[in-house]
């Protein structure tokens, strides 16, 4: 079995070229792009947005009706969507915004007449600037890395690969909750910052191994490619495991839904996902075009105008 | 190699095992009563109750305008006199005349400052009034905005409005003095305000029964509040609704009068159950009371109403109200007693009797808080609020927690089936494991509640911990075999050049959730920066020593069964 995933591997790195290489990718990132682009020009958000950057209520309880009975029973309030969340009989009744003294009348017939509530509000003088957080938070992530990396490797063009790796890893991942509905939240801002720091991680491991040692190119790419499928393929596990149990009863039917555990995991997911596409075919790709052109160059005579290469 | 000291008493395993024994140390779990019990402090969303996030109504903002026509707008209207003259605008004073008459007393009881009256040469009144322009734009700025405008030291004209205004109701009022808003124009409260506002929720929460309230203020005009155990409603009621308390007194029927505000109230005692005989009955009852204490105003005004509007001899038609913004919290009649001593002199203890029971209990408890705090120094709006109920906070830990030993398996599994040597996975599986004991060691040892983020962050930092640890396998066992030591100590060089790169990176990208959201995510963030830190200082290059060991240990056998 291992042997086989090995001879995968050797085969992928000797025989795939470096434009077969670039095109999965690159039709994954356009896609990823045209998903953000299409939510974007129909909700105003790239990603559609939760309670918390939304404004208003969302409450969860148990409770064995259904969904439009729900919302039926709770027409005195401003109800805008109430849907099964998880778990046997888990349902989440999302509001707009209300009165205190409405907001209060409503949590406590929800309380009284409910078990395992969990309520979220959100007025909107919160909500809008946490949406410029957001977004700032993940511009201002994503730098930080990019700075990082730059900083390791000290070289443009392989630094890059890493960056643009990592964006179209944050790209798939963010088009993935639009194609499975998951909404931005706390948590899933958390997981989307988490993957910017996280997806790099087989990158650099790919870069050193090529850039910083010796021995035959197709050699170290096969190792590095081993561990670094080994750590994706571990971590994915791990959160594969942890959403199950965060989405509630899949497994044991009296597993209730952990939005928070849910979000981050299925972010994550997503973007490890797009990880081994990207590291090992975008990332991989331009690093292997940029060593043979430096190769190239150290055989043909230098030019000497052109700054040299401090390799 | 094999004549160097054995792994186990390498300084940093030591230093690894050292500090998971300390870990387990602070943790201290034991076992008593069928129950399992740590030091671990757990959040709001695994024990159950609510968070209110409190946003403090002001803004803050310089100011400029001119002397002079905040005297003529001013005093015209208190003199009605629109024709007032500037005369002179001083540093410290300014003099105006004006053609109605009035005097001292008059001029001095409006508050501008104290003056000295003349007569004017050319008929009228000349008044020189000892006031400065930042106390005439507050003083003007509380009228026109009918806010309560505090100074802010400092070089310039600073003022803190206590009230929601927008830049253009500023702007405009400022406009009429020909004065304006010097940007920028912030929303929020100045840091004592907001201090004290915090202060006072404390001590009300604490008047509630809560010993450790966890408030936080956020910028300059949030505060998050977290209350465990409490539902939502309870937790607004609470919190959030504290006001202007103020005791009426009923005229007749439906009409009251003012008799004082929370202001006159000095002192608040616990609630206390009292044996009272009620009219009528034979047998004395238990009855709930909050007793309290008023100021020497606040009893002079009590007395006077109570025998202006002759509470003092018929008690029952005149009830004393008392109001928190504006709604009726408690009400009962003078107790005949009382009303007796009222009429002969100013009292100022009384008891506020709530009823019997729970109920008064409750009450009473209620009523102490609106008695004890008064009103916050500025109104409070809940802008954000959460809940999770306790049963859904028992279940979210009993998740938690099958949610972690679950993927420790599966982790565990993926590792077998690829390295398939216990001496590797047992390593790896202890080292992620005594990452997760030195992480809540830390939580318990700085008091860091975990709730639902922070164990994602845990688990999060336990994802990252594997890989590095596959880095470290992987580099040093480059070839297969563990190599001799010296080339292993280069190829861990290199495998932590990695590792630090990678976690250099998680930190800094998870860094900005420091600071957004409100510190909602604080805690996941500071978990997986900590937790990285950690792992790469303290576990991981134990492990490297320690697979060293192990595996060269069973190389040698190896060699000794070849040979």
């Amino acid at each position: 079995m291992t042997l086989s995933i090995e001879k995968i591997i050797e085969s992928y790195v000797k025989n795939v070229t470096l434009k077969q290489m670039i095109i999965i990718p690159a039709i994954f990132l356009l896609l990823s792009l045209s998903i953000l682009s299409y939510t974007y020009l129909t909700t105003g958000s790239p990603v559609e947005l939760g309670v918390e950057f939304k404004g208003g209520t969302a409450i969860i309880f148990d409770s064995p009706k259904t969904p439009d009975e729900l919302k039926a029973e709770f027409r005195g309030y401003p109800v805008t969507q109430a849907r099964e969340y998880g778990g046997q009989e888990r349902k989440m009744v999302q509001f707009g915004t209300m009165t205190e003294s409405v907001h209060d009348e409503l949590t406590k017939k929800v309380n009284s007449e409910y078990t395992n509530v969990e309520i979220r509000q959100m007025g909107e003088v919160v909500s809008k600037p946490l949406q410029q957080q957001a977004v700032r938070a993940i511009i201002l992530s994503f730098l930080g890395m990019a700075i990082v990396i730059y900083i390791i490797f000290r070289t443009f063009i392989p630094s890059m690969a890493v960056v643009i790796s990592a964006f179209a890893d944050i790209a798939f991942a963010a088009a993935m909750m639009n194609v499975f509905g998951v909404l931005l939240s706390l948590g899933t801002v958390a997981g989307l910052l988490m993957l910017i720091g996280y997806s790099v991680d087989t990158d650099i491991l790919l870069t050193t191994r090529l850039l910083k040692r010796k021995g035959e190119l197709n050699e170290k790419i096969i190792g590095a490619m081993k561990t670094g499928l080994t750590m994706t393929m571990t971590t994915l596990a791990a959160l594969v495991a942890l959403y199950l149990v965060s989405s509630g009863s899949y497994i044991i039917s009296s597993f209730t839904r952990i939005d928070i555990i849910r979000d981050i995991s299925m972010v994550l997911i997503f973007g490890l996902i797009a990880d081994i596409v990207n590291t090992w075919t975008t990332n991989l790709g331009i690093l292997k075009w940029y060593m043979e052109k430096g190769k190239l160059r150290e055989k043909t005579i230098e030019k000497p105008k052109k700054r040299r290469q401090t390799a | 190699m094999n004549e160097q000291e054995p792994f186990y008493k390498n300084a940093r395993v030591i230093l690894l095992i050292a500090v998971v024994l300390g870990s387990l140390v602070v943790i201290m779990p034991s076992y008593s009563n069928g129950e399992f019990h740590t030091n671990l402090k757990y959040g709001l969303d695994l024990e159950g109750g609510s968070w209110l996030q409190l946003q403090l109504q002001g803004v803050v903002a310089q100011v400029d305008a001119d002397e002079g026509k905040i005297i003529q707008a001013d005093f015209g209207r208190l003199l009605n006199d629109p024709a007032i003259r500037i005369d002179e605008v001083a540093a410290e004073s300014v003099t105006f005349t004006t053609s109605k008459d009035t005097d001292k007393k008059t001029i001095d009881a409006l508050g501008y400052g104290i003056s000295t009256i003349s007569k004017g040469a050319d008929g009228g009144t000349r008044i020189t009034l000892q006031t400065n322009k930042e106390y005439l734009i507050r003083k003007y700025l509380e009228n026109s905005l009918n806010a309560e405008v505090l100074p802010i030291t400092g070089r310039f004209i600073t003022v803190e409005i206590r009230k929601a205004v927008t830049q253009e109701e500023v702007e405009n009022s400022l406009k009429l003095v020909d004065g304006k808003v010097i940007p920028p124009f912030r929303v929020g409260v100045s840091a004592e305000t907001s201090d004290l506002t915090k202060k006072i929720l404390e001590d009300k929460l604490n008047t509630a029964g809560f010993k450790e309230i966890p408030i936080r203020t956020v910028g300059d005009n949030y505060i998050m509040v977290d209350l465990a155990g409490m539902d939502m409603t309870t937790a607004r009621d609470i919190a959030a609704k504290p006001g202007k308390f103020e005791i009426k007194i009923q005229v007749q029927g439906n009409e009251t009068a003012h008799v004082l505000y929370g202001t006159e109230i000095s002192k608040v005692d616990p609630i206390q159950m009292e044996s009272v005989r009620v009219a009528g009955a034979t047998e004395k009852v238990d009855k709930w009371g909050v007793p309290f204490e008023l100021s020497d105003e606040g009893a002079q005004a009590l007395r006077d109403a109570a025998i202006q509007y002759g509470a003092v001899t018929n008690p029952e038609s005149h009830y004393l109200s008392m109001y928190l913004d504006g709604k009726l919290v408690f009400d009962a009649p003078l107790d005949r007693e009382l009303a007796k001593n009222i009429k002969s002199v100013p009292v100022k203890t009384l008891v506020a009797s709530t009823g019997q029971g729970d109920d008064g209990q409750k009450k009473a408890r209620q009523l102490q808080i609106h008695l004890s705090s008064g009103a916050l120094p500025v109104n409070v709006v809940v802008v954000g609020s959460g809940q999770v109920s306790a049963d859904l906070g028992e279940k979210f830990k009993e998740q938690v927690v099958i949610a972690g030993i679950i993927a420790l398996f599966t982790v565990a599994f993926v590792i077998y089936f690829r390295y398939r040597q216990p001496n590797i996975i047992i390593p790896m599986l202890a080292t992620s494991f005594s990452e997760v004991l030195i992480i809540l060691g830390f939580t318990a040892l700085v008091g860091f509640q975990l709730d639902l983020p922070t164990i994602t962050g845990i688990i999060a930092v336990i994802g990252t911990g594997v890989d590095h640890l596959i880095i470290i396998t992987d580099e040093v066992l480059a070839g297969g075999a563990m190599p001799p030591d010296k080339v292993y100590k280069s190829r861990l060089t290199k495998a932590f050049a990695i590792i630090m790169a990678a976690a250099a990176t998680v930190v800094i990208a998870m860094s900005p959730l420091l600071i957004m959201g409100f510190g909602a995510l604080k805690g996941f963030a500071v978990i997986t920066i900590i937790g990285v830190l950690i792992g790469v200082g303290i576990a991981r290059p134990a492990y490297a020593i320690i697979i060293q060991g192990l595996l060269v240990e069973s190389s040698d056998k190896k060699f000794a069964d070849e040979d």
